[in-house]
């Protein structure tokens, strides 16, 4: 697929068009809840407690509903204009009563499903700086937008100062001890650093999760960051567990047939293959060479 | 509403609104707010900036707030179900939100703010 990024602006890509498209493909919705439900995880927040979430990049509101579903409050900025109408009629509809489609997880009666969504919708450009109070939330998601800020749509634009002010702006409105889990998708290994490098020189602490890390579809990067600084220690002894998890989801991925590890080349008609193979040969009754020190043995080269 | 008081633009806080089309969602069990939404509240209240939350409620003709945060209020169970309810169910629809420092305004359609900026208009930052 191209990258819709090189094609200029977000709000200009993102029109009405693209937005009812986007949120009517059902492989477009599975893949941004997963990818959200993952974001939560690593966002460590506490299932018993409603939290105050910014979400940058909330197009249709996709992610927002998630949220929902987890009963957190969440407030959603995106450059698209017609992105965000297709996430106010949803919420509308909600306040109209037709949430009825809101699925409550099997088993879990929860009292704090909200009748009502409860999300709130800004038309703002991450890129121009976060217009919030400080230490105003409990933590930040973005699906899938961080990597619009690599490109400038006119001269005036600068990615690496949109990034660092956006990331400056971010580090002050977010709570103490607040962690962002940022998900993009970078075009190449040097958009990825230039992110992580403007996110630590703000003072964040943190780094790059990557999600399947060897399929070139499903491969998906997370910016794990804390505000804390002395929860960077925290962060990184949780890293490892944060791996392991990774390796699972490969392991799934391979299973699925997504991509296949590349099978070693050396070593396949060693010794003992070659004499397990000729005991079974001897076991079915066939006349087997006897086994001698020249059993298995290289030839010499010709030259 | 909660987030349009709580809006800053740069030192310009709190921001004036100018409501043309408020819309309060009458929530049918408003009063079984449950626990999860009143520690929600407890959390906010160190957030909110008090004065503008009622400067901001009164502008959106809500006088029912009290001028005063105290100790004893916020421990009444009551008082932050109406809090909730205040910060969650009323939203401005259409209106402006105008910056007191420098007058820039920020048009509400469809309860949606635009606070798009100009590159000339944001903070500098050195690279």
């Amino acid at each position: 697929m191209s990258r819709p990024e090189l094609s200029g602006h977000a709000s200009i890509f993102y029109n009405e068009r693209e937005a009812r498209k986007y949120n009517s493909s059902s492989r477009m919705v599975n893949v941004q809840r997963e990818i959200t439900l993952r974001a939560i995880e690593l966002l460590l927040l506490s299932p018993d407690k409603a939290s105050y979430i910014l979400d940058i990049g909330c197009g249709s509101g996709l992610s927002g509903q998630v949220l929902e579903e987890k009963g957190h409050i969440w407030v959603g900025c995106d450059v698209s204009r017609d992105m965000l109408q297709v996430a106010h009629e949803r919420i509308d509809d909600s306040f109209d009563g037709n949430n009825k489609n809101v699925e409550n997880d099997e088993g879990s009666d929860e009292v704090h499903d909200p009748p009502l969504s409860t999300g709130d919708l800004l038309h703002h450009d991450m890129g121009t700086g976060l217009p919030f109070r400080p230490a105003t939330f409990d933590a930040c998601i973005s699906i899938s937008a961080l990597q619009w800020l690599c490109y400038s749509n006119s001269a005036s634009q600068n990615p690496k100062r949109r990034l660092l002010r956006f990331f400056s702006q971010l580090y002050a409105i977010l709570k103490k001890s607040a962690r962002a889990v940022l998900q993009f998708y970078p075009e190449t290994a040097e958009q990825a650093v230039l992110i992580s490098e403007c996110a630590t020189a703000v003072g964040f602490g943190g780094g790059v999760v990557v999600d399947y890390p060897n399929s070139t579809k499903a491969k998906k990067h997370y910016l794990v960051l804390s505000c804390d600084r002395t929860s960077s220690k925290q962060v990184q002894q949780s890293m490892p567990s944060v791996e392991e998890q990774t390796h699972v989801s490969v392991s799934a991925a391979s299973r699925k047939g997504i991509d296949k590890p590349i099978r070693k080349k050396k070593g396949i008609k060693t010794k003992e293959w070659i004499i397990k193979k000729k005991e079974t040969q001897r076991k079915r009754g066939k006349s087997v060479r006897p086994d001698t020190k020249y059993t298995a043995r290289r030839r010499p080269t010709k030259f | 509403m909660r987030n349009n008081t709580k809006e800053a633009d740069g030192k310009g806080f709190p921001l004036r609104i100018t409501a043309v089309e408020v819309r309060v969602v009458d929530n049918p069990d408003a009063t079984n707010v449950g626990q999860r939404e009143i520690d929600f509240v407890k959390n906010m209240l160190p957030v909110l900036d008090w004065p503008a939350l009622v400067q901001a409620a009164s502008q959106l003709g809500i006088p029912t707030l009290p001028p005063q945060l105290t100790e004893q209020l916020a421990q009444d169970p009551a008082f932050l179900q109406a809090l909730y309810h205040i910060l969650m169910n009323v939203h401005l629809v259409k209106g402006m939100l105008t910056c007191p420092a420098s007058g820039r305004e920020f048009p509400v359609t469809d309860g949606i703010v635009n606070m798009m900026l100009e590159e000339e208009e944001c903070e500098r930052v050195r690279v």
